[in-house]
């Protein structure tokens, strides 16, 4: 029996990568007959020597971003993997399926999205749930630790703890990766610093919120650090989706009246989407820390509320790459260029 | 309760005794507590350690023996205590901050090891 996986290579990208990233589709684990945890290791027992960080993905079920975008695909497991080993208690993270009630549509907003046609029925994965911690305690973040490597904020962001080099992979990089399209790779820059902390609140979220609901809502600032957010991961690479792939899965949450900084985060790219759209914009929810953070990367009350000429759907996605701003310095890349489909028996 | 926990510089003593009991030139190194100048530990711990060590010593081909300790948390919250000294070395204000520190896991000092016993107890948290 062979189970295929994906590997973005230590490399990769001329170079730009800096650590290897692997990603297993969990139908093919389930088609190996096995459990996704001895994939991982089996995975990691296929690299030697190497390390790498893994996520395990379920391209039918459905995720949500920091800023509280549905996205097709989700990551239902995460493991850190070196020289064949994953750490006991610390090295593997299950991510629990968070079922459908009424309640948390009420509560998260911008799980709206669940309803529409694009999703409705799809099973959700975001964040672990309090079993899937296990041993990880109340300042542990959802990541997973072996050796050299950790895999934070259920994949999205590995780290190489011995050379302490680090990459990004924002969910619509991976569902790029998974499905073959192209990706943006390169440095993250203040933009993208500032809009990770654009946040949502939600229980079980891929960062925040546990059994209760995470502190930050829409419209809030998780960073809350100033003039010093467009700094915080700003020199790490990124993999990224092109922008109008962001553009279209972002318009559809603008579509049914999601409101940035109110039902949904306040980042730089829904912010200009919004504008560019003719959508509102819940200038007076989003707070003055937050607004500290926009206006340090040049997104300003003023700008934003600036006449300009309303973009059709399919305008606002042609022009995605002038409309969404960051990552201008990153290259364009065929999946097949930067990542290798590999096999390996069972 | 001096039986229910050892004095550090003991524990050091202990397990540097464990290690050379069956071979007195049995080469020893100890790491991983440099920073805890003192410290209490749980005693009966401390006797599985040396047994530990003198059982690794069985084996005839054992030259040295490495103890070294990790958090076992590896994602651990450190509090950082922030002092401003006077010329006469006293300290009129302190800031306490708290940080978090990921760094690597045992595995590390695990590379090409033919048999891992993992005789941790499970966290008792």
């Amino acid at each position: 029996m062979k189970l295929k996986y994906r590997i973005v290579p230590k490399g990769a990208a001329n170079g730009v990568v800096p650590l290897n990233w692997v990603f297993i589709e969990k139908q093919d684990i389930d088609a190996a007959g096995i459990l996704p945890y001895d994939a991982c290791l089996a995975v990691g027992k296929a690299l030697g020597d190497d390390c790498a960080a893994v996520n395990i993905m379920d391209m039918d079920a459905i995720t949500v971003t920091s800023d509280g975008i549905i996205a097709n695909g989700a990551v239902v497991g995460l493991a850190s993997v070196d020289h064949g080993m994953i750490n006991k208690e610390f090295g593997y993270l299950n991510i629990s399926e968070i079922p459908f009630s009424d309640k948390l549509v009420e509560e998260e907003p911008h799980m709206r999205l669940w309803l529409t046609d694009y999703y409705k029925g799809k099973k959700l994965y975001r964040g672990p749930s309090t079993q899937d911690r296990g041993a990880r305690t109340s300042h542990n973040e959802n990541m997973t630790m072996t050796g050299r490597i950790a895999n934070n904020n259920v994949g999205s962001e590995a780290m190489n703890m011995v050379d302490m080099t680090e990459i990004l992979a924002p969910f619509f990089g991976q569902y790029e990766l998974m499905t073959g399209g192209s990706v943006m790779i390169g440095v993250a820059g203040p933009i993208v610093s500032v809009g990770i902390g654009m946040i949502v609140s939600e229980r079980h979220g891929r960062i925040f919120g546990g059994d209760n609901l995470g502190a930050y809502r829409a419209g809030m600032t998780a960073h809350n650090s100033g003039k010093y957010a467009k700094t915080v991961k700003k020199d790490y690479p990124a993999i990224a989706a092109p922008k109008s792939v962001l553009a279209e899965y972002s318009l559809r949450a603008l579509d049914i009246g999601l409101i940035p900084g109110q039902h949904i985060g306040c980042s730089p790219a829904l912010l200009s989407l919004a504008k560019a759209y003719g959508k509102p914009i819940a200038f007076d929810n989003i707070t003055e820390r937050a607004w500290i953070e926009l206006e340090s990367v040049g997104i300003t009350k003023e700008s934003l509320k600036a006449s300009s000429k309303v973009l059709t759907r399919d305008e606002v996605i042609a022009q995605a790459d002038s409309i969404i701003p960051g990552m201008d310095d990153a290259v364009k890349y065929d999946v097949s260029e930067i990542c290798e489909i590999k096999y390996l028996d069972i | 309760m001096k039986l229910m926990h050892t004095r550090l510089p003991d524990f050091y003593q202990k397990i540097k005794d464990a290690a050379s009991k069956l071979r007195p030139d049995t080469d020893f190194e100890v790491s991983g507590l440099e920073n805890f100048k003192s410290a209490k530990l749980a005693s009966l711990r401390v006797g599985r350690v040396e047994d530990e060590i003198f059982e690794i010593t069985q084996d005839e081909g054992v030259k040295k023996v490495e103890v070294r300790l990790v958090p076992y948390n590896p994602e651990s919250m450190f509090t950082v205590v922030i002092k401003g000294i006077q010329a006469d070395g006293t300290c009129k204000k302190a800031i306490l901050e708290n940080m978090y520190l990921s760094s690597p896991t045992e595995e590390c000092d695990l590379f090409g090891v033919e048999e891992i016993d993992d005789r941790r107890t499970g966290n008792r948290q």
